[in-house]
């Protein structure tokens, strides 16, 4: 408790100033994660560093294959790391989760077909919990539909919801949980660029109403400057943190940001090291 | 915010338009069926091929209406062995899926085996089943289920095994064993995929009722085809073989009934069947 205290009063720790971050909400230290390819060991990812405050919002950027998703797999404890250590609110990631600290949204919503949004929604937490009676965690259930903009569509099954529309479901079984932090991996990666957009400016608004900390993976420059607080650049081989990137923009973010020129400026940079991380990735 | 409508009508309007769209599909093959049908009449009459060869659909009918009763208690005891026949076939199937998935090790040894033995040509079991279990009901149930258990393994286990492993991962990730994924996410998500195997087994089941009655019986459909064939009442053969077919049909459609009824939210699977 004490500890959480402490980071709500420090909010903007640095990995720098701070090394032994104990205020970070999650945190990692000198990280690695080895893979067996075909018999063979290879290093996915080294060195990483990473010290999240809580009530953040941080992307994870980077060309394909620099392990951005494994190291969202590591820090939700999908994934055990070879070397270094992991916490997410003080405890190991794996211990987080099962204390509905952690929710998690991937590319597909992963819906049951055969249930309705509501009753995905609240199928984590029953699953969490036990002892949570149907009709307290239904109505959890359908504040988080409301949250997520999904109020009206309680009782269809997925089938008859857009791919937008299921993906807000996820989400909404994700913070039925009412979790300390959201892991999300390319939550709108298989959406089209207006849905998308629409989604982003959601997911803003979900995360200063909720005030979660936010962990996500994308693709996307635009995507991570609009949405993030600091982005966390990966390169290749093995995938490890270029760079850091502060996002010095206004809240709240409107439609605006994307015309101030911190935002161009950001966006700049980090194509500019994508670029450079996907180079030496063709040459490696 | 205000709750919106369902699109409850919408759909039951839909399923009507469905039902009518059906129907005039159907007008065609009718039409192409009647046609066959007359051709076959008058090539019989105009050739004057004799009756034991092959009888007109004339023939046929009447045949169907001297021989009804017969028919009909020679189809009460085959529509008993498939009945009786496909249901333990659907236990053993789904049985054998769900050893294959809980027990994973004992699963790994078992799955060859099954795919194995479903290279062996069941149908020339039926001769040893009638050693076995005499000319009742038993080797005929047998048959069946040997013969059509296997496409409900296959479709049950694909089903188990299609749940997304970042699903898994989730209700892993809260808690949740292996257990408590198999009965809460695995098997409901399988049924669609079930229904799909049953539906095949239920047209294997009437192939395995009437080997089994061929190979040895004193009652059926089968035996009614193969007691005709020897008395060269070609007529009552194509008889038994129209009963025969309307049966196999019924019990389809009947396996189909119930996949809307229980799994109303599966994908609808196209018929591509593999033999």
């Amino acid at each position: 408790m004490n500890m959480m205290v402490a980071a709500d009063t420090m909010p903007s720790v640095q990995a720098s100033a701070a090394p032994q971050s104990v205020a970070a909400h999650i945190s990692a230290r000198a990280l690695a994660v080895d893979f067996l390819v075909k018999g063979h060991r290879q290093r996915v990812l080294e060195g990483i560093d990473l010290a999240i405050p809580k009530g953040s919002f941080v992307s994870l950027i980077g060309p394909s294959g620099c392990g951005k998703s494994t190291l969202l797999k590591v820090l939700a404890g999908l994934v055990a790391p070879s070397e270094g250590t992991v916490t997410v609110a003080g405890v190991a990631p794996r211990e987080a989760a099962k204390h509905r600290m952690i929710g998690l949204v991937f590319q597909d919503a992963t819906l049951l077909p055969w249930k309705t949004a509501i009753e995905n929604a609240a199928f984590l937490l029953q699953t969490a919990d036990k002892s949570i009676p149907r009709k307290q965690a239904m109505e959890r259930a359908a504040a988080m539909l409301q949250l997520v903009g999904l109020a009206g569509a309680e009782n269809k099954r997925p089938a008859h919801l857009s791919g937008g529309m299921r993906q807000r479901v996820a989400i909404a079984r994700a913070l039925a949980l009412d979790p300390e932090v959201l892991f999300m991996d390319e939550p709108f990666g298989a959406l089209d660029a207006i849905t998308r957009e629409e989604m982003s400016r959601s997911l803003l608004e979900i995360w200063e109403r909720t005030g979660k900390t936010v962990v996500l993976v994308t693709h996307s420059i635009d995507e991570a400057v609009f949405l993030s607080r600091e982005v966390h650049v990966m390169g290749v081989n093995p995938g490890r943190i270029i760079e850091t990137l502060p996002i010095a923009l206004s809240h709240p973010r409107t439609e605006e940001s994307f015309t101030e020129p911190a935002f161009t400026a950001a966006e700049a940079r980090l194509r500019g090291l994508l670029i450079e991380s996907h180079r030496s990735k063709g040459s490696a | 915010m205000s709750t919106q409508p369902m699109a409850g009508n919408g759909a039951a309007s839909g399923a009507q338009g469905a039902a009518y769209h059906a129907a005039s599909e159907l007008v065609p093959t009718l039409a192409l069926t009647a046609a066959v049908l007359l051709i076959w009449e008058l090539a019989i009459h105009l050739l004057k091929v004799p009756n034991f060869v092959l009888p007109a659909p004339s023939a046929v009918v009447a045949s169907l209406i001297e021989n009804r009763i017969q028919l009909a208690t020679a189809t009460k005891s085959t529509a008993v062995e498939i009945v009786v026949g496909f249901v333990l076939a659907a236990l053993v199937g789904v049985g054998v899926a769900l050893v294959i998935v809980r027990f994973e090790r004992f699963g790994k040894a078992l799955y060859p085996l099954v795919v194995l033995f479903q290279t062996v040509p069941k149908v020339a079991l039926a001769p040893i089943f009638i050693l076995w279990f005499g000319y009742d009901l038993a080797p005929k149930v047998t048959l069946i289920v040997v013969i059509a258990f296997f496409p409900v393994a296959i479709d049950m286990l694909a089903g188990l095994q299609s749940v997304e492993p970042s699903f898994v991962a989730l209700m892993q990730s809260v808690g949740a064993g292996r257990g408590e994924i198999l009965l809460r996410v695995r098997i409901p998500h399988s049924l669609p995929y079930l229904m799909a195997g049953l539906k095949v087994a239920i047209t294997f089941s009437v192939i395995g009722a009437i080997v089994g009655e061929f190979a040895g019986a004193n009652a059926g459909l089968g035996y009614v085809i193969q007691f005709a064939s020897t008395q060269l009442d070609t007529a009552l053969v194509f008889a038994a073989l129209v009963v025969v077919s309307v049966l196999g049909l019924l019990f389809y459609y009947i396996v189909e009934f119930a996949e809307h009824v229980l799994v109303p939210w599966a994908p609808k699977f196209e018929l591509a069947h593999r033999n």
